[in-house]
Order: structure tokens, then C-alpha cells, then sequence
């Protein structure tokens, strides 16, 4: 089962990269022009990117006021490289390796994640116990089944998805400050077909104008109660694309969150097409050599 | 109170002190499920910076990252007072008794220590506590194990990869009971030992890997081939044999084990084919010509042809192995820890042999798998003597379902392994918890039970019923 979530969690990992970038100043964008902003966005940081980041989960409590753990959170962290293939590159093929916690350390996945929505993304999993490669059966992105957990965490592949913005009504709601930031109130609410793919009845995205960055996101159930709240934090300038570094997401109904921090983000990355092969996962002298003259080109 | 009812409340306080101790926390107040959010509530943004400052730090690569250390404690044991009814008016006691209870290290060690070398390294130690079989079996004292896994050097360089060392090599699809996952010889020492990933002992060998554009090729020589190991004296396998169970004689002599694949992935679909010239992992033990002293071990040689192929459809993934085998034994008495008996027959046969099954994830959460062996010995008839008949005639082998359900993001997995022959003639059920209570420390607990007739070799364990329970701190 866990290699089921690792190939979910991993198909929408390169996505997960990408959160939001690009400067822009045009003041008369309609609603459908700002989220395609934010997709172009991110198509434009999907292709040729090695990242690092940290995934913590817990349950959630208050304090003097404040949402905090009320456990000591579960760690894991990884190392991804991935890049974009086909027409406009919207394939995809990645590579992923957890680097903590101890127990986990050395699990891959090699990814390939297609567009059209005809052909199955296809996933390969390496457990050394196992003593193979090993193809996991994780079916389209587009099936009817409720969203995976992104790596065990409050992170669904939902949350992460991008595109098929055709599937959405979207509206401008209300021009307003949040986390000291104008932003655009968005609500976007999925059409009857997309509706029976998701969780979510409708979502309230809260973008930064000059950033194009998610500060904040509310999701509702089918009943219009809120369920999940996502909060974007830590933004910064990274390899000159805006990145909100800190995103956490809290489950209202489990009350427990998760925290996604990327470390590192490198975009620009001359990936070699042997890198992302079954390879990478098997040869651990191959994977390390080549992981050195990627972090080369970042230096 | 019975030693397993102590047993038991044993393992029930220790499940409970650890996860109270694990949930502990100061002054944070737990939300009902029923609360509404407002834009009230403030997040403490600090809450996961620690992650930054260490990313901020210059990176280190010391040597003693690449340690993987993980700590063990077991218990298990058998919980249901019953005879085994062997002959009319013969019942063998089976009581209720802790059989293991033993402390274990797991060391791993993985370090890429020059560009294109790898040296990975993995053994493990154990000491065997009071009421641990081992205990018993070394007079009633600790008893210690040391054991080295995995002790190999690999250089990669182009599209070549070169392992030596004490290393793994697995062939097949399916899941468990592959018929071609016979290469590493295996150790089923207990019944919570029920996945082959878990019983696969480690050999010494030179492996080449070759990466080509479309597809790959992986060869292997073993320059020393080692055989399965008799069961353990006082584990749940072992009986008391006639003869002393040696060890294979080599007596000077040099053995050798090749073999090659051939992998190709298409868009799907991953297929292989392979050749190997191979030594049965089972010995086969002859009574000594002198009446008296050890049981001979003799070795037999065959050579493996075989196919292997998977096809994902959506969430389904099919999996396909066979196997041709030219000149087994007829007569090997293959159950997993226990060792070939002697007999009357000592025919060289070929032999067929496939196993399928397939992989469905139910959802996110659930997934079930199933595995089926079928093999036949060809011929079968031919050189048998009037009344001399096979031990495995017609077609023989055993089927393999597993089923799991992933709780609270992976937090808690539970997990069933039904595992039965193809004649019906037993039945081993397996219901497990495995608990993650951090990033460091996990609990397992399984119930194993298992069913047989009279004519299953499990007959000696008919309605046993067996508890064990593991705590695990990994760093």
C-alpha cells in the first residue's frame, strides 16, 4: 500500500515543485487570465528542476492563541529531479529518493507522469528488501478515485494538481489584504463532471497580485463546510522565481497538518535523459555521481 | 495467571506505555472535531523553521551518514495449549510457551565514497533472552548471533556496473512465491517469518550490469554457492533427525553458479529472459553408509530457462513467471526450514513451473495481491520402480493472498497473508498491525494461525496459533 502512496504522492511531486512564480503587473486580468498566469507559471518551472524538501506532519492543538503541534511531527525528506517531455514538455519523468526518516532512507521512485489522458502515468518503486525494481499499478491521474496522499502527509494529489482549468467556474470575489499583501479573492467551483473527481465542493484561493502566489486556501465540502485551510508562507526569490518556501496545510476534519518546506529548488538543470531510468534506482554508484554533477551546475 | 496470559498482558502494557509516552505533550489544547474555523486562529510560522536554519547550514557529507541503525525487540509465541494427534492413541503435546524473546541490531551502511564506487555493507547481531528457543538450546544461557548481510563494492562507469561482494539477486514477478526467485538461498528459521524478502540470505558474487539505450542486461557468477541451512535446534522447524544434518562436504571442490537477464521495459509492460546454471539451495541428506555418524548432504546441479513479463492496467497489475528446469531432483523435499529426507528414489527429472497472480490497489488506502505456484515434473513415471512413487507428483505448489489497509496516512497499517498448498491440505493465516508511532520508533503485532490434515507437512503445527510483537527504534 505504501508503494501505492509513494507513486501517487510522487506523480504530483514535480507539480508540488512548482508553486508559483513570475512577476506580473497587469491590473486588468479577468479571473481565468490570473489562474492561467499561475499555470503558466508553473509549466514554465516543471522542466529540468532539482529540489530538496521536508514534509511534517501532526496533530494539531492550540496555544496562547496559536495553531501548533500537539505531537512531535513526522519528518521525511527528500531529493527529486525531474523534467518535462513531449508536446510543450507536459510530460513528465521524475526521480525521487527519501533521505530520512532512517527507516524509509533509500526507497526510489522513478516516475512517468503523460498528459494525455489516455495513457496510464507509469511508476517504479526500489525497495532494498526487495531486491528489485518493481512497477506499481497507480492507474491515470484522471480515474475516479479520491485523491492520494502526497509521501503519507495532509497533501493530497488534489491540492497539488494543476491544469484543466476548463473544468472550473471561475470568479473574482473580491479584491482584498491578506498576510499584509493584496491579493485576489478567487472562488473556483468544478463542473458536474469534475465534481465527482473531488473532494471539494468549491475553493477560495487568496493570490498575491504582484507575486502570483497562493497565500492562502480555503476548501469546502459538499455540505459548504470548510475542511482543509492551506496557508503559504516564507516567500521568496529563488533561482528568480517567487516561491512561497513554507506551505502548510491543515485538515479540519482530522486536525492534524502538514508542512511542506522546500529547502532547495533549482530550475535550469541540464538533466541527462539517462538519469531518469530504472538505473538511477538499482545503481546507487550511478545515482550518487550524477546527483554530484547536477549539484555541480547549481554551484 | 498461564505464562501465555503473562505473555500477553506483557506485550499489552508495553504497546500502551509506548504509545502514552510517544503521545505526550505540554499544554496545547486538543480541538474537538467539531470546531468551526474563523480567521481567528493565527499559525505560529516559527512551527517548522528549524528546517530552514538547517538548510542554511553548509552541507556535510561524513562518512558516518551513511549508517542506517535500527534496534529490535521480540517476542512470539505459541498461545494455544493443544495435542497433535500423529497416530491412534499417539497425541504430541503442543503448549503454550514463549519461543522467542530476543534483542537485534540492524546496521546498514551505504557510502559513495569516490565518484562512481559504492561501498554498502548490512549485518545484523541478536541476543537470545531467557525463553528464547536459543536460550534453551545453548544450555539455558544468552545466547549470541552475529551475521553479516550484504558486503559489496560496486563500481559504475558508461553504461557498466560491476557489484562484488555478498549481494542479492532476484528474478521473477510475483510476489512471494515467484518460481524463478531462486537464486539466493533463503532461512524460514520462524513462523513470523512468512515474506521470502525477509528469509533471502545474502551470497558472495561478481555481479555485471549493462544499461543499453532500449534495454538492459544483468549476469551473475558465484564462485561459492551455499545451500539452505538446516532448520535451528528448538525453533518451531527443527525435529530431532536420525542423523546429524551437516553441512555440504566440499571437499576441495570448486562450484560455480552463472546465470544471465535480459529486461526490457515497454510503455506498461516490463518483460525478461533468463538462463542460469544452478545448484538446488536444498541439500538432499542420505543415511551415512556406516549407519552411525552425520547424514550425507549431496548437491545437485540443473540449468534454469526462464520468462517473466508484468502488464499495469490501471490500477491492476498482472504478473507472469515461468520457469523450465533440466535435471532437479525428483525426490527433494522442498519446505521452507526444513531439510531433505532421505528416499528411495533419486531420479534426475525436468521440470515446469510457473506462478502468476496480480496486484489491485483497491483505493489509496487498500491494496490485495494474489500469487499463485503451479509446478510438474515431467516424465514423471519413467525409471520408477514397481510401488515407488514421487513425492510431488501430478502438479504441486501453493498459492499466496495479501491483503492491507493503510490507516492515518500510513501511521497504522494492517495487513492479512492467507498462504495455503494447491491440494488444500493446510492453511497459514497471518493478521498483522504494524504501528509507526514516530519518525524513530515502530510496533508490530501479528496473529499467525495455522490449519492442516494429515497430509500437509504442516501437520506437526495443526491449530497452532501464535502471537509476536516487535518494538523498533531506527535512526
Amino acid at each position: 500500500m505504501q508503494n501505492y502512496v509513494l507513486s501517487k504522492g510522487l506523480i504530483s511531486l514535480l507539480a508540488a515543485l512548482l508553486l508559483l512564480p513570475v512577476s506580473a503587473f497587469s491590473q486588468e486580468l479577468s479571473p481565468r487570465e490570473i489562474m492561467d498566469k499561475l499555470e503558466d507559471n508553473r509549466r514554465a518551472t516543471s522542466n529540468s528542476a532539482l529540489s530538496r524538501m521536508q514534509l511534517s506532519t501532526c496533530k494539531f492543538g492550540v496555544r496562547d492563541g496559536k495553531i501548533t503541534c500537539a505531537e512531535r511531527p513526522r519528518v521525511k525528506s527528500l531529493e527529486s529531479v525531474g523534467k518535462g517531455y513531449g508536446l510543450d514538455l507536459k510530460d513528465t519523468k521524475s526521480v525521487a529518493i527519501l533521505l530520512e526518516p532512517a527507516a524509509e532512507r533509500g526507497i526510489g521512485m522513478l516516475s512517468f507522469n503523460y498528459d494525455d489522458g489516455a495513457r496510464d502515468n507509469e511508476s517504479w518503486l526500489y525497495l532494498s528488501a526487495l531486491g528489485r525494481v518493481k512497477r506499481i499499478a497507480s492507474g491515470s491521474s484522471d480515474d475516479e478515485t479520491e485523491p492520494g496522499s502526497l509521501f503519507g502527509s495532509e497533501f493530497t494529489t488534489e491540492d497539488q494538481d494543476t491544469g484543466k482549468l476548463d473544468e472550473y467556474q471561475i470568479k473574482l470575489l473580491e479584491e482584498t489584504v491578506e498576510a499584509s499583501r493584496e491579493v485576489w479573492k478567487i472562488e473556483m467551483i468544478p463542473n458536474q463532471e469534475r465534481a465527482r473527481k473531488s473532494r471539494y465542493s468549491r475553493t477560495v484561493m487568496y493570490i498575491d497580485k504582484e507575486r502570483f502566489i497562493e497565500l492562502k486556501v480555503e476548501m469546502y465540502d459538499r455540505y459548504d463546510k470548510e475542511i482543509k485551510r492551506l496557508l503559504g508562507s516564507r516567500v521568496e526569490l529563488m533561482n528568480g522565481i517567487w516561491i512561497a518556501r513554507s506551505t502548510t496545510i491543515m485538515n479540519l476534519v482530522t486536525n492534524r497538518l502538514s508542512n511542506m518546506a522546500f529547502l532547495e529548488m533549482h530550475t535550469g538543470i541540464e538533466v541527462p535523459d539517462e538519469f531518469l531510468t530504472q538505473r538511477t534506482l538499482t545503481d546507487a554508484a550511478f545515482r550518487e555521481t550524477e546527483l554530484e554533477k547536477l549539484r555541480a551546475q547549481i554551484n | 495467571m498461564s505464562r501465555s496470559r503473562i505473555f500477553v498482558a506483557s506485550i499489552a502494557v508495553l504497546y500502551i506505555g509506548i504509545i502514552s509516552t510517544a503521545g505526550a505533550q505540554d499544554d496545547v489544547l486538543i480541538l474537538d472535531e467539531d470546531v468551526q474555523f474563523d480567521a481567528d486562529f493565527g499559525f505560529d510560522d516559527d512551527l517548522f523553521g528549524a528546517a530552514f536554519d538547517e538548510a542554511d547550514s553548509p552541507a556535510t557529507n561524513f562518512w558516518l551518514d551513511g549508517f542506517t541503525i535500527k534496534i529490535s525487540q521480540q517476542f512470539s509465541g505459541q498461545i494455544n495449549s493443544h495435542g497433535v494427534d500423529l497416530a491412534p492413541g499417539f497425541s504430541l503435546p503442543r503448549k503454550s510457551e514463549l519461543e522467542t524473546n530476543r534483542l537485534g541490531i540492524n546496521i546498514r551502511y551505504q557510502n559513495s565514497f569516490a565518484a562512481g564506487w559504492l561501498l554498502q555493507a548490512s549485518g545484523h547481531a541478536k541476543a537470545y533472552w531467557k525463553d528464547d528457543y536459543e536460550y534453551k538450546a545453548n544450555g539455558d544461557s544468552i545466547d549470541t548471533e552475529f551475521r553479516i548481510n550484504e558486503l559489496f563494492v560496486q563500481r559504475s562507469f558508461d553504461q557498466h556496473s560491476l557489484k562484488l561482494g555478498r549481494q542479492t539477486v532476484v528474478w521473477g514477478e510475483t510476489v512471494g512465491n515467484s518460481v524463478l526467485d531462486i537464486i539466493n538461498t533463503t532461512e524460514f528459521r520462524d513462523f513470523n517469518i512468512i515474506d521470502i524478502e525477509d528469509a533471502r540470505l545474502n551470497q558472495w558474487m561478481l555481479v555485471w550490469d549493462y544499461f543499453g539505450e532500449g534495454s538492459n542486461f544483468s549476469s551473475f557468477i558465484n564462485l561459492y554457492p551455499e545451500f539452505n541451512p538446516a532448520a535451528v535446534r528448538g525453533s518451531p522447524f527443527f525435529f530431532e533427525p536420525a542423523f546429524n544434518l551437516s553441512d555440504y562436504d566440499r571437499d576441495g571442490d570448486l562450484l560455480v553458479e552463472v546465470g544471465t537477464q535480459w529486461r526490457k521495459s515497454f510503455e506498461g509492460s516490463d518483460i525478461a529472459f533468463m538462463a542460469a546454471y544452478l545448484y538446488e539451495n536444498q541439500l538432499r541428506y542420505e543415511d551415512p553408509l556406516s549407519g552411525v555418524g552425520d547424514a550425507i548432504a549431496e548437491k545437485n546441479d540443473f540449468l534454469l530457462l526462464g520468462f517473466s513479463a508484468n502488464r499495469a492496467i490501471g490500477k491492476l497489475l498482472l504478473n507472469f513467471d515461468l520457469a523450465y528446469s533440466h535435471d532437479v531432483l525428483a525426490d527433494s523435499f522442498n519446505f521452507p526450514g526444513t531439510a531433505s529426507l532421505s528416499n528411495p528414489v533419486n531420479l534426475k527429472k525436468d521440470q515446469i513451473g510457473t506462478s502468476f497472480g496480480f496486484e489491485y490497489a483497491i483505493n489509496n488506502d487498500q491494496n490485495v495481491s494474489l500469487g499463485i505456484q503451479a509446478q510438474t515434473l515431467l516424465d514423471e513415471d519413467e525409471g520408477l520402480l514397481p510401488g515407488q512413487s514421487l513425492i510431488n507428483d501430478g502438479i504441486f505448489g501453493s498459492w499466496l493472498v495479501r491483503y492491507s489497509n493503510s490507516l492515518r496516512n500510513g501511521d497504522l497499517v494492517i495487513s492479512s497473508t492467507l498462504q495455503g498448498d494447491l491440494e488444500a491440505n493446510s492453511l497459514l493465516a497471518l493478521l498483522g498491525v504494524d504501528y509507526t508511532i514516530d519518525d524513530n520508533w515502530a510496533v508490530n503485532a501479528q496473529i499467525i494461525s495455522i490449519n492442516s490434515n494429515d497430509d500437509s507437512p504442516l501437520l506437526l503445527f495443526a491449530e497452532d496459533l501464535r502471537l509476536a510483537a516487535t518494538i523498533t527504534y531506527s535512526f
